[in-house]
């Protein structure tokens, strides 16, 4: 598109107009679909947040900031921030360096490459809620896992009922079933890591652990940072595990409410509370833009190397 | 293929035709009907009623099943203004429906009233005391008891008592003789389940107001400590968490447990599933000095955004109504193994007769409908979680409760 308008003439504009309609014929379905399905629903969140609003009826009344004062003052909106917190801040860490390393040995000289890769990929092509289902049948009362504990160490742990194991589980879940996803990402960086920075290293007379720390992971980094964005908003957004597994309640003793599941309680269990949920949501984006940005602070998005 | 084969064939693809061509004929009588699933039992006594139904009426009834978390799927359905135009209704969720003002009232709709159970009628009326849904079916909490295990520790089912405390104490005293790893009786958590018992000291879980009111009656503090106590003693256990059971009925029915509390919505599993497991069933332990149960009651509403609200309130009376329908309502009585909301249908089908069913049948008139306004759910909720911390011993039950009252409270503030 640069070279007519660099002609300058007249027939060089009306074919740039013309270039410039044809993109936007060819942008307009995407743009239309993002316009209603997301810009339009996340403005009406944001002004429904500062009003009380009955769905079931599509009453609502202006209630200002006091949807925030709720949450402020409620046990359960802390619970939420509690339980999410914990939720990213073991999650993505976990995620990330599991996928790295993951990636790094297959990077290497292993026979079976491609069947392995298959096989670690399969959970992130397993729905995530039928992964749940899975997991509750390993873990619960009867489970395979409880049983093993029980026969042969002794102790019975009720992983799925006892508030200090239902979220680790989920947590487990969460890194089995994304660590092959951000596996391949990795991957796919490793082999556009130039192999002549590997063999000046090697001539230098650096070991293969010091090759990985000093070419694989600062040349990863852009990558790196995707993962770890991409972990993070996913982490902070983790509904569908804790929704099947507390059968939507959050429970026991709200140990899996996430900030999603709140919103959803918000949203659908209680009358006249959607107003508070847009709150809700609103709250939560303005935590996942904070993180994000400071994530951006402390990883460079661009690599090490410049 | 058997000529038999070859009938039922034909015959069916008759059927199918004759559907497609009396569709298209009544295409304008037709109604939607959406309920949630049910067991094969009673889902096959809908469909024979829904049948019924559109012989005596003309009126093509479209059934939809929510299989899962039914009200939110409704709630939902309610916002997007695209509602079936009748459907089943828990007397739980019917205030927050009728103070959205989303439902139809019926009105002079409903005929011999008195006939069915006051307090059920209560339960789907507006505060302009007008009625917004008609009960269809109800359950009762029963005291159910394993015959078998009660005569190997040497107890006769007479002699568990009748009253609440004397039944703890009897529970803890039947727990010693009786072998590792099954429980004298088991519990459940929910308010759903212990509501009658905590009114009946005199104090009302939500009061006129609209508050919560969980902490302020020592007696009622007394009654949940009982089953604490039991807990931690080891004679009132938690079917999930103690035994591994995946449901009480799985726990009674595996011969874990003596006793359990449940509703008749156990039964079907005891007679299938456990069918060897001998069980005699009481009617729920006085608290108090008085009689207590809980009792479940489903309703049929018509919604406010239904494009044929006769044919609507045509369908919910024909499943209710005595005079011209009472085989109808007979019918899906005995069908579908659900107990009648009218005494003069539970009257006919002698449904007393049944021992299994009588406890269930005669605490029907004391029993205290699941149903207390838009605040309901959430006192119940906060109720659980609480109550949970209570039994799992991580703070006392004052405690608990004070921390139920208090953010029930708060959260019942920003409803209003």
């Amino acid at each position: 598109m640069s070279s007519p308008r660099a002609a300058g003439s007249k027939g060089g504009r009306r074919a740039a107009g013309r270039d410039s309609a044809t993109a936007w014929a060819f942008l307009a379905p995407t743009l239309l679909v993002v316009l209603v399905f997301t810009l339009l629903p996340a403005l009406f969140a944001l002004g429904a947040s500062f009003f009380k609003m009955d769905i079931v009826s599509g009453q609502a009344s202006w209630s200002g900031l006091k949807n925030l004062s709720y949450l402020v003052e409620d046990d359960k909106f802390w619970a939420a921030l509690r339980n999410t917190t914990r939720y990213v801040l073991v999650v993505v860490p976990a995620q990330t360096a599991l996928a790295l390393v993951l990636a790094c040995v297959l990077n290497g000289r292993v026979r079976f490459k491609r069947g392995f890769v298959t096989l670690l990929f399969l959970p992130t092509l397993t729905s995530s809620a039928a992964m749940t289902m899975i997991f509750m049948w390993l873990f619960n009362n009867n489970g395979i896992v409880t049983q093993y504990l029980q026969d042969h160490f002794g102790v019975t742990v009720r992983f799925l009922s006892d508030p200090a194991w239902a979220l680790p589980i989920i947590m487990l879940m969460n890194v089995f079933s994304t660590v092959p996803h951000f596996m391949v990402v990795f991957l796919a960086g490793l082999q556009e890591v130039p192999q002549n920075l590997y063999e000046a290293m090697t001539l230098d007379g650096a070991g293969p652990i010091r090759r990985h720390w000093e070419v694989s992971v600062p040349q990863l980094m852009p990558i790196t940072f995707y993962v770890l964005t991409m972990g993070l908003i996913g982490c902070f957004q983790v509904f569908d595990q804790a929704f099947i597994m507390s059968g939507g309640d959050g429970g026991p003793e709200d140990s899996t409410l996430t900030f999603t599941l709140l919103i959803y309680h918000f949203a659908f269990k209680t009358y006249n509370t959607m107003g508070l949920a847009c709150a809700l949501a609103v709250v939560l984006t303005v935590i996942i833009v904070a993180a994000t940005a400071l994530l951006n602070r402390f990883v460079k998005s661009d690599g090490a190397n410049t | 293929m058997s000529v038999v084969a070859v009938l039922r064939w034909g015959g069916l693809g008759a059927l199918a035709l004759l559907c497609l061509a009396g569709g298209r004929a009544m295409a304008a009588e037709r109604i939607t009907l959406a309920v949630w699933g049910s067991p094969p039992a009673e889902a096959r006594a809908l469909d024979l009623t829904i049948e019924a139904f559109t012989r005596s009426t003309g009126i093509v009834v479209k059934k939809e099943t929510i299989a899962d978390k039914y009200m939110d799927v409704l709630r939902s359905r309610f916002a997007a203004r695209k509602t079936p135009d009748v459907f089943y209704l828990d007397s739980s969720e019917a205030p927050m429906l009728i103070k959205s003002g989303v439902l139809e009232a019926f009105d002079g709709r409903i005929d011999d009233l008195p006939d069915f159970y006051p307090q059920f009628i209560d339960a789907f009326r507006g505060d302009d005391r007008r009625i917004y849904g008609l009960p269809k079916d109800y359950s009762t909490l029963a005291l159910y008891i394993n015959t078998r295990l009660l005569a190997a520790a040497g107890f006769k089912p007479e002699q568990v008592p009748t009253d609440f405390n004397a039944l703890l104490e009897f529970c803890r005293v039947l727990q010693a003789r009786l072998p590792k790893g099954k429980a004298a009786m088991i519990y459940e958590k929910d308010l759903a389940r212990h509501l009658s018992a905590v009114e009946s000291f005199g104090t009302p879980v939500i009061n006129p107001q609209g508050d919560a009111a969980l902490a302020g009656n020592p007696a009622m503090l007394a009654y949940l400590q009982a089953f604490v106590s039991g807990r931690q003693s080891g004679y009132v256990l938690s079917p999930k968490d103690d035994l591994g059971a995946d449901s009480p009925a799985a726990a009674f029915g595996a011969e874990k447990t003596v006793m359990m509390m449940e509703g008749n919505w156990v039964l079907s599993a005891l007679r299938k599933d456990y069918a060897d497991v001998p069980f005699v069933t009481r009617e729920m332990p006085r608290v108090n000095g008085r009689p207590q149960t809980m009792a479940f009651v489903v309703g049929l509403a018509v919604s406010r955004f239904a494009s044929n609200k006769a044919g609507a309130f045509r369908f919910a009376q024909f499943m209710t109504q005595r005079g011209s329908t009472a085989e109808a309502v007979t019918d899906w009585a005995r069908l579908s193994g659900t107990l009648p909301t009218r005494i003069s249908v539970l009257a006919a089908l002698n449904l007393s007769a049944d021992p299994a069913l009588a406890a269930h049948i005669s605490g029907a008139r004391y029993a205290t409908v699941w149903s207390r306004g838009i605040g309901l759910p959430i006192v119940n909720t906060n109720f659980g979680n609480q109550f949970l911390a209570a039994l799992n011993g991580s703070k006392s039950v004052r405690d608990a409760m004070l921390r139920a009252e208090q953010a029930s409270n708060r959260e019942l503030e920003r409803q209003r």
